[in-house]
């Protein structure tokens, strides 16, 4: 916790700025990319969002207060920017935002950058059905495999919440792969 | 059909991809976005609404002088009645018949209005008067 602290001053620093908020970017882009890419699922719209989440991440730094880990403090902002993004993308195109989803998983097996099967992509179908929270619990769980008391401290609820919704979320991703 | 069950199934990934060497320079695009930013002035708001509360209070000292700067000037040009008469009294070109040559039939109508003597006090004035005769004459 220290050295974080320590870290969160050389990133307000203006002399050591620089430095250390490249070693934020390499830290952190491959596990932030990954988490919006599963959120917006396509690369290019990933890629728009973790730019903007990493410029927020440098604008807000200065009222950073540590009372979160910095960890979750940016998983934060990269879940918000990324669904923000997704909503303004269904408004613009007069859909809901499950909507666009659909037709993005739709759209997968002509995406270059993916190369996942039929369940992969059943499975992507399967996770839009759920409501927004279970959708954002089983991806964090299951695909990014992060810890629960992580998970919790990003999304401000309790484990017993989140087990709850991760539970329900596998039940009906298993009846909709079985009856689909 | 056999029923699905994501926990005896091998663990899934997303299949998604990024293009290659994606990574490489992403540091370096979104620090140039940084700069650019910090590079466009930005004037904060809590300065904005300094300077607008210095105009606002400047209107306000401005808007309190004016009944100031107006009773000023008015002072400066316009004459009281205590002056004129100062004026008039020590001015010996003018007499009496002067002035009742500028006066037209309404101001003699003002005065008469303005003077509403009662028929005793006109007989106790004149009774009083010993210069009776001149009063009349004139």
């Amino acid at each position: 916790m220290t050295d974080e602290k320590e870290f969160i001053q050389e990133l307000l620093n203006p002399k050591t700025q620089n430095t250390a908020f490249q070693k934020l970017l390499s830290d952190y882009q491959k596990p932030l990319y990954s988490h919006i890419r599963n959120i917006v699922l396509n690369h290019d719209d990933a890629d728009d969002v973790l730019q903007n989440t990493f410029v927020k991440v440098f604008q807000y730094l200065k009222n950073f207060k540590g009372e979160s880990k910095l960890f979750s403090w940016m998983y934060r902002i990269a879940t918000n920017e990324a669904l923000t993004f997704l909503n303004q993308k269904a408004k613009l195109s007069g859909v809901t935002s499950e909507a666009l989803q659909n037709k993005t998983i739709d759209n997968l097996k002509a995406d270059v950058y993916f190369d996942g099967d039929e369940i992969q992509i059943k499975l992507q179908k399967a996770i839009v059905t759920l409501p927004e929270k279970q959708r954002l619990v089983f991806k964090m769980k299951y695909f990014e495999e992060l810890k629960y008391e992580e998970i919790a401290e990003i999304l401000g609820t309790s484990v017993g919440a989140l087990k709850a919704s991760y539970h329900h979320a596998v039940k009906k991703i298993e009846i909709y792969v079985t009856s689909n | 059909m056999k029923a699905f069950k994501l926990e005896n199934e091998p663990k899934r990934t997303t299949g998604f991809k990024t293009p290659e060497h994606y990574f490489d320079d992403f540091s370096a695009r979104v620090l140039q976005q940084v700069n650019d930013k910090q590079e466009v002035k930005v004037i904060p708001i809590y300065k904005r609404k300094r300077v607008l509360s210095l105009f606002a209070a400047a209107v306000m000292v401005i808007g309190l002088m004016i009944p100031i700067v107006n009773n000023y000037t008015n002072t400066s040009k316009d004459l009281d009645e205590d002056t004129l008469e100062t004026y008039l009294s020590y001015q010996s070109n003018l007499n009496q018949y002067d002035l009742i040559k500028e006066l037209d039939t309404k101001d003699i109508d003002k005065l008469n209005k303005g003077v509403a003597l009662e028929q005793e006090t006109l007989e106790d004035i004149l009774a009083s008067n010993p210069n009776i005769e001149n009063l009349i004459s004139e």
